[in-house]
Parts: C-alpha cells; sequence; structure tokens
C-alpha cells in the first residue's frame, strides 16, 4: 500500500502485469512499466508487436484479461471517462469524422473538449504550417497528421498519448514536431510515444521501452545511453595471422567475422590508447567506430535474447 | 447527463445528405401515389365487375319471377279446369255402393273433425284445423284417383289434394252453398281459392324474403290477380273440361307477364301521360330489355321441361345467372373478391406504407446507423470523441437519440405531405380517410423504429462495418424481401393471384406486424402490432447501448 500511494504521486501511468490475448501469440502479455510525472517515455517496435494495444489499453478502450494500466492513480477501464480530462491522444490510425473541412472538424473537437480559446490551436496550425481549410477527405497522409496532432495537442493537457504521430510527415516536419515536443516536455507534460523510428525516440525521450512479440524485451535510458564510456570497433586486418593474433588479446569481442579477418570489440574510453598502442604492431586494413546508439543497443539485446532462447 | 451537443451536430453534419435526398424522394413518391390514385378512376375494373354480379343477380330474380307468374298463372288455368271437371261429376258415386264425390268429400272431412273432438274435448281451430282439413283433402283425393283416375286425365295427388283442401274450405265456410250444386257452389270455391293463392303467397313471401308486412301484402295480392286473370281466361275460352290442353294456355300466359312487366316498370319509372317524352322512352326501352330477358327464360324453361326435367330443374337452368353458369365455385369467389378488392388500400396502404415507402427509410436507416457507431469504431474516427472526456455511453445515446430524431422528422415530412395530398384529391371523400392515414404513417414510423433499433444495436456490438452491415442491414432488408413475396400470399390480393404459400414469409418479417388491412378495417386490432413494433425498438435500443458500454474498442 505504502508503494502504490507513493508511485501514484509521481507515477503518471502504471502498468502492471497487463496481459491481453488476442490468440495465436498476438497481443500483448504480462507488461509492466511506469511513467513518471514529467517524462517522455517511448516505445519501439515492430508492426504487430503490441505497441497500440498497450496504448488502447492505457486509454481504457479496450478491458485488459489481467493486470491493470492506471493513469493519474486511476483504473484506466474504470475511470475511462474521467482520465480524458487530463489526456490527449493521437491515435494510430488516422480516421477523421465525415466532416467537410479541417476547421471544422477542429471546431467540433474543441466543443467536445469544452475549449473555448482556439490561441493554442492557432500557434500550432502556424507551426505545422496546415491549412485547415482543406476537405478532409481529400487530405494526405502528411496533412491528415497534422490536423490529428493539432486536435491532440491544442487543449493543452497534461498527458500526452501519441500513437506514432509521426507517420506520414516529411522530414521537415518531423524536425518541426519534435521541436513541440521539446516545448511540451518545457512545459513539463508527461508524454507517452510510440514509433517505429529510433532516432526520433532516442532525441526526445529520456525512457524507450522495445516491445518484441507483445512483451516489454527492455527498457533503455536514453541519459545512460548517450553517456556511456562504452564504445565499440570494427577492426579488419589485412592478413589471417594478425587476425587470429589479435584474437588471443584480452579485448572483448562482440562479433567475430572469420572470413573478412574483422572483430568487433567493445572498449571503454579509458582503455582506448592502450588498444591504438596494440594495434601500431598489426596491419589494419581499416578501423571503424560503431555508434553506440538505441537501435544497436535494442539490436544486441535482440541479439542475446534469441541467443538466449536457443 | 447523457447527451452531446456537439456530437449530435456532427452527425447532423454528416447525414444531412442522405436524411433530405430519402426524406425528399420518399415524400415525392408518396404524393404521386396518392394524387394519381386519387385522379384516375383505377377502380372502374372493379365497379365493372361487381355491375356484372349486379346485373346477374337483378336478371336471375326478372326470370324468376317470370316463370313464378307463368306457373301460377298456368296453375290456376289447371285449377280452375280440375274445378269444372269436378262439378260435373259431383253426384257421380266413387263406386258402386259407394258414396258421391260431394257426401265424401263432407263425410270424411266431418269423420276426422269428430275424432279430434272425441280426443281433446274441443272444436279444433287454426293449426289444428287446418291439419284436419289437409288429412281429409289427401284421403278423397287418393280414393279419387283410385276410382275416377283415368277420367281426369294426367292430374296428380298433389293437385288433387290441394283441389280437396278448397272444397273442404268451402264446405267449412259456407256449408250451405256447398249442399247446393252448381253456379253457387262454383264462386264459393274460386272465392276460397283466391284466399288460399293469397294466404300461400303472403306466408312465403313473409317467411322466405322476410320482407315487411305491406310489402307481402303486394305480393299476395298481386299472386291473387294472377289467379283471378287464369281462372276468367279459362272460363272465357270455353273449352271443354274433358278435352282440356294447357299448352293453348300458354301464350296467353306470356302475354299476360309481358303487360305485367310494362304495367311494373311504367310504375317504377312513375310514367304519366304528363311525362316527357324522353323518360317515357327511357321506361319503354327498360320494359323490353326485361320483357326479352323474361320470354327467354320462359323459352328456355319449356324447352327444359319438354327435354324431361323437372320443374325445379327447369326452373334452376331457365334463371342461371353467371355464377349459377360457372361451375368451379372457387373461380366465382375469385371473380366476386375482384370485384370487392379495395386497390387503394391496397397501393397505398400495403404497397406503398408498407413496401415502396419503407425501402428508403430503411437504406437510411442502416447506412446511418452503421455510421453512427460501427462505422466510427472500425475506421477509428470514434477515437476523437472517446479521447475527450465523453462517456461512451453519452456518446450511444447521444447518437441512438439523432438516429430517432431524424427518423421522427422524417416521418413527419411524410406524414404532412400524405395529408396534404389526401386532402388535394378529396380529403374524407378520398378512398382512405385522414384518420387512416395518420395510423399509416404511425405504423410506418413504428416499424422503422424497429428496424432503428435493430440496426442500431447490430452497429454498437460489431467493431467491424462488414459485420453491423451485414448483420443488420442484411436482416432488415432480407425482412422487407419476404414482405414482397408475402404480399403475393396474403389476404389483400385477390384469390385469383394468390398463393397461399408464399404467406409463409410473413411470419419471417417483422413488417407483418404493421397490418394496414386491420387499420382500414377498423377497430383496434392493430394496436398489438404497434406495441410490439415500439417494444422491439426500444429493447434493441437499450441492449445496444449496454453493449456498447463494456465492449473492447479497436481505436
Amino acid at each position: 500500500m505504502e508503494k502504490e500511494g507513493l508511485s501514484q504521486a509521481e507515477e503518471v501511468i502504471r502498468v502492471e502485469n497487463l496481459t491481453k490475448d488476442y490468440g495465436r501469440g498476438r497481443g500483448v502479455f504480462d507488461i509492466s512499466f511506469s511513467v513518471r510525472k514529467g517524462e517522455t517515455f517511448g516505445f519501439v517496435g515492430t508492426n504487430g508487436s503490441g505497441k497500440t494495444t498497450t496504448i488502447r489499453n492505457i486509454m481504457g478502450f479496450i478491458k485488459p484479461q489481467k493486470g491493470k494500466a492506471f493513469v493519474f492513480g486511476k483504473d484506466a477501464w474504470e475511470n475511462s471517462c474521467e482520465i480524458k480530462k487530463d489526456v490527449s491522444y493521437i491515435p494510430g490510425e488516422i480516421a477523421f469524422p465525415e466532416l467537410r473541412d479541417g476547421t471544422t472538424f477542429l471546431k467540433n473537437q474543441a466543443e467536445l473538449l469544452g475549449l473555448e480559446n482556439m490561441d493554442y490551436a492557432n500557434y500550432l496550425i502556424k507551426k505545422l504550417q496546415l491549412d485547415p481549410s482543406a476537405n478532409l477527405k481529400r487530405m494526405s497522409k502528411g496533412m491528415k497528421q497534422k490536423t490529428a496532432i493539432v486536435a491532440a495537442l491544442m487543449s493543452n493537457k497534461e498527458l500526452l498519448i501519441l500513437d506514432e504521430p509521426t507517420t506520414g510527415l516529411d522530414p521537415l516536419m518531423r524536425e518541426t514536431f519534435i521541436e513541440l515536443i521539446f516545448e511540451q516536455k518545457a512545459k513539463g507534460k508527461t508524454i507517452l510515444m510510440s514509433s517505429q523510428m529510433f532516432d526520433e525516440l532516442e532525441r526526445t525521450c529520456d525512457r524507450v521501452a522495445l516491445i518484441y512479440n507483445g512483451r516489454i524485451v527492455d527498457i533503455a535510458d536514453i541519459n545512460e545511453l548517450k553517456n556511456s564510456t562504452l564504445k565499440a570497433f570494427k577492426i579488419e586486418f589485412n592478413n589471417k595471422n594478425d587476425y587470429l593474433k589479435f584474437k588471443k588479446l584480452t579485448y572483448k569481442i562482440v562479433r567475430d567475422q572469420r572470413q573478412y579477418n574483422q572483430v568487433t570489440i567493445e572498449i571503454d574510453d579509458s582503455k582506448i590508447n592502450r588498444l591504438f598502442k596494440t594495434l601500431l604492431n598489426y596491419d589494419v586494413k581499416f578501423i571503424a567506430e560503431i555508434k553506440f546508439n538505441l537501435e544497436n543497443h535494442f539490436k544486441n539485446v535482440l541479439k542475446k535474447q534469441l541467443e538466449g532462447g536457443k | 447527463m447523457f447527451f452531446s451537443k456537439a456530437l449530435f451536430k456532427q452527425s447532423m453534419k454528416a447525414n444531412w445528405v442522405k436524411w433530405l435526398s430519402v426524406t425528399l424522394a420518399t415524400c415525392v413518391m408518396l404524393a404521386i401515389v396518392i394524387i394519381v390514385l386519387g385522379s384516375l378512376s383505377i377502380n372502374n375494373i372493379r365497379d365493372s365487375l361487381k355491375n356484372v354480379f349486379a346485373q346477374a343477380d337483378q336478371e336471375s330474380v326478372l326470370k324468376e319471377n317470370a316463370i313464378d307468374s307463368y306457373d301460377a298463372y298456368l296453375s290456376s288455368v289447371e285449377f280452375e279446369n280440375g274445378v269444372v271437371q269436378l262439378t260435373n261429376m259431383w253426384e257421380i258415386s266413387l263406386g258402386e255402393g259407394q258414396p258421391t264425390i260431394k257426401t265424401a268429400i263432407v263425410g270424411t272431412y266431418e269423420q276426422n273433425k269428430a275424432l279430434y273432438i272425441n280426443e281433446n274435448g274441443v272444436q279444433p281451430e287454426g293449426e289444428a284445423l287446418n291439419e284436419i282439413q289437409w288429412a281429409s283433402a289427401n284421403q278423397v283425393s287418393e280414393q279419387l284417383l283410385g276410382v275416377a283416375g283415368a277420367m281426369l286425365g294426367n292430374v296428380t295427388q298433389e293437385d288433387l289434394s290441394q283441389l280437396m283442401y278448397i272444397l273442404i274450405s268451402t264446405y267449412q265456410y259456407d256449408a250451405e252453398g256447398f249442399n247446393s250444386s252448381g253456379a253457387v257452389l262454383y264462386s264459393s270455391i274460386n272465392n276460397q281459392y283466391f284466399n288460399y293463392v293469397y294466404n300461400v303467397a303472403y306466408q312465403q313471401s313473409i317467411a322466405v324474403e322476410g320482407q315487411t308486412d305491406k310489402e307481402a301484402e303486394q305480393v299476395a295480392l298481386e299472386a291473387q290477380a294472377l289467379a283471378k286473370k287464369g281462372v276468367s281466361a279459362y272460363t272465357n275460352s270455353g273449352l271443354n273440361p274433358f278435352t282440356f290442353n294447357i299448352d293453348s294456355f300458354k301464350a296467353d300466359a306470356q302475354t299476360y307477364i309481358n303487360d305485367m312487366i310494362y304495367l311494373n316498370v311504367y310504375s317504377r319509372f312513375q310514367i304519366t301521360d304528363d311525362s316527357t317524352d324522353e323518360q317515357k322512352q327511357e321506361a319503354e326501352q327498360y320494359a323490353f330489355a326485361s320483357k326479352v330477358i323474361s320470354n327467354t327464360a320462359l323459352s328456355t324453361y319449356e324447352l327444359w321441361l319438354e327435354q324431361g326435367a323437372t320443374v325445379e330443374q327447369a326452373k334452376i337452368n331457365a334463371t342461371g345467372s353467371i355464377s349459377d353458369q360457372i361451375d368451379d365455385e372457387k373461380v366465382v369467389e375469385a371473380l366476386q373478391e375482384l370485384g370487392n378488392m379495395d386497390i387503394y388500400g391496397l397501393i397505398i396502404g400495403s404497397i406503398f406504407y408498407r413496401i415502396a415507402g419503407l425501402l428508403l427509410p430503411m437504406v437510411y436507416v442502416i447506412m446511418v446507423a452503421n455510421g453512427l457507431l460501427a462505422g466510427q469504431v472500425d475506421s477509428g474516427s470514434m477515437a476523437y470523441v472517446l479521447s475527450t472526456p465523453t462517456k461512451r455511453r453519452t456518446v450511444s445515446t447521444t447518437q441512438m437519440l439523432y438516429l430517432l430524431v431524424s427518423l421522427l422528422a422524417m416521418f413527419a415530412l411524410v406524414t404532412a405531405v400524405s395529408v396534404v395530398s389526401i386532402w388535394i384529391v378529396g380529403g374524407n371523400s378520398f378512398a382512405i380517410n385522414f384518420g387512416e392515414i395518420l395510423l399509416f404513417n404511425l405504423g410506418a414510423f413504428l416499424t422503422m423504429f424497429a428496424f432503428a433499433g435493430f440496426c442500431f444495436m447490430c452497429s454498437a456490438i460489431f467493431n467491424r462495418t462488414k459485420y453491423s452491415l451485414s448483420i443488420g442491414g442484411g436482416i432488415s432488408i432480407f425482412m422487407l424481401v419476404c414482405t414482397i413475396l408475402g404480399l403475393f400470399g396474403s389476404n389483400v390480393v385477390p384469390s385469383a393471384m394468390r398463393i397461399e404459400q408464399m404467406n409463409f414469409f410473413n411470419y419471417l418479417s417483422l413488417i407483418s406486424l404493421f397490418d394496414t388491412t386491420k387499420i382500414l378495417a377498423g377497430g383496434l386490432n392493430f394496436l398489438i402490432g404497434f406495441g410490439v413494433l415500439a417494444v422491439v425498438g426500444v429493447i434493441t435500443f437499450v441492449i445496444g447501448t449496454f453493449v456498447f458500454d463494456r465492449k473492447d474498442l479497436p481505436l
């Protein structure tokens, strides 16, 4: 009980052992995580991995079979309507009601939200270079996405739940969107965002969860990742002897490609000088630093997972 | 509480084009149907068919009257012949050691009467007396036939008994005259005969045709006049009673009947010397036609008698109307039903309000009910409503309200158009009055209310448009089609076109609960169906609302 009280104070979203089984391995299984107030939490995973199912549970659109999702300490299914007072949502599938144009839609949406002041909406429209007077049905994918972003952000709510919000946006607009996210972060908003793009999550999120086959495989702390002193280098040797000799040394080899005389090693920043000194005695074809980013991190995690599975 | 103005407005904006086109199309269709029906005389065929049967009946009556009169005339001639024969044989003994006819009549009657007094201790009166008279008449005529049958020619026992009955009545009425002979008795008998004819005709008229006293009196008087005419025709002919041949009176009878027809027609048309030529001509034509019909009947009657048919059979054959000539009773029924069919009720009630007029509103209900929930869940646009602080219950009740209000507005307009159209074609004098058309509209609305509830329920249950449409819309359209097929097995279609087995389809359709024939028949029977439709609508709406509250939404 003590723990729960504590979490309610600082955790905006808490998901506990959430299970929704759609059969044939589809759905989400035993998912647990929490998002703290002011935190930006990312979801990454392939299509059908369970990102949207998790979000639907948090939105209270579907009823979990096991476990619970809490938003602001309230059961998301039972208090579905109440929590919406502080939640904005961009659905993963963009389909608008049968209304004439964007302006009508946004006005209607404002009415549903009880929003009277449209200043912020107009700011967003300008920032995203959206022409809301366009016919809703004839809008391009990107325009629809922009309209959906405006509809969600204009009410200035505490928690933003964004399901693949950058789909269909061109690279420039994606930058603008990321700027918008930074603005929201600066305002102290809590954000839950799913995406298939590692780089935008890496730039905006504090933590990112990897969902694979309906389970959370790993939750990465972006700050830890960025500040990591560990580096990875790929080294290829011109002859097999050097390659074999190098392998006998104590460096931590994470990948070994015999046919190319290639090894990938992991090494702490403090030991870099020692490495270069060692390599002076070898016939090195090339050496390249492998960025230690989110994508690679998750790739490694998945690889380990799969190897462990075998 | 459970109403969102913004959502209601959104539904209005999304569906007003559908609403307007369906409402206008239905109104225009209805106005055309009523106005066209009102200005064309589509009941002409029906009326002429009705006329055929009415005329046939009239003709039949005319023929029957002619033959009856003909028979009455001839039988009074025969009767008179019998009287003359008998009075001539008055004093002849009924055989060796037997009494004369006269004493036999008096003796038998007195004997029977004495027996009655002996048994009952009172004088016979009324019915009892009549019975004694008939019993005596039968006994004597039997005796007489045994002895003098050859002399009397081919007279039947029945005719003879009737004669004896008259003679007994005469004796009872005027014993003195009866005992004297010749002319005194003769006129006394005739008087009794005319009384007898009057009484029989009066009794028959009262009993069989259910006429009033006055009418029966008229009929009896006519019969009496006919008998007098026959009797005097016989007397005037001066024929030898023993070489008498009835055939020589047949032409007289026909002439007399023709004269009677002319007289009747002229008095019915109220023709006097002051009447215009036109009026006289009209009466003349009518009388002539009647004469031809009567004479045809008489000739046919004679022909059948010559062929050896019995009197009854010959009469039936000669007077047969169209309905007698068609052997198959079903065909007659079918034709008569066709004559009685209510084409306005069929087209406006059974075809427009239950089928044609329901089609477009049904399409509207299917499309809109689906679009209000399932369509938006399927496309995902419902997410925009449910991501705002709007309860699911608010969404479902608001959408339900929109569906009902739009349907109500649609039928309010349809009702207005129907009332105005009926007013244009003649108001309450039109085959369908204002009350009936209002009930038609109410029934159609309740039917659509039930379908709206059902389609709404399907829309609330299914997350996929394809299921919502195929179950909700599919079953609705299926029921409408069943009503179309069932029409051919229902009573509104004349039996000539009806296929009873197709009535089965009516059991598969909710629309059967909206029974326009019950409304047209008057009474309140239709209310049960109306009630069931309303209940179906309410229950399905409630189920839909509750299901939508608790189901998973893929948004």
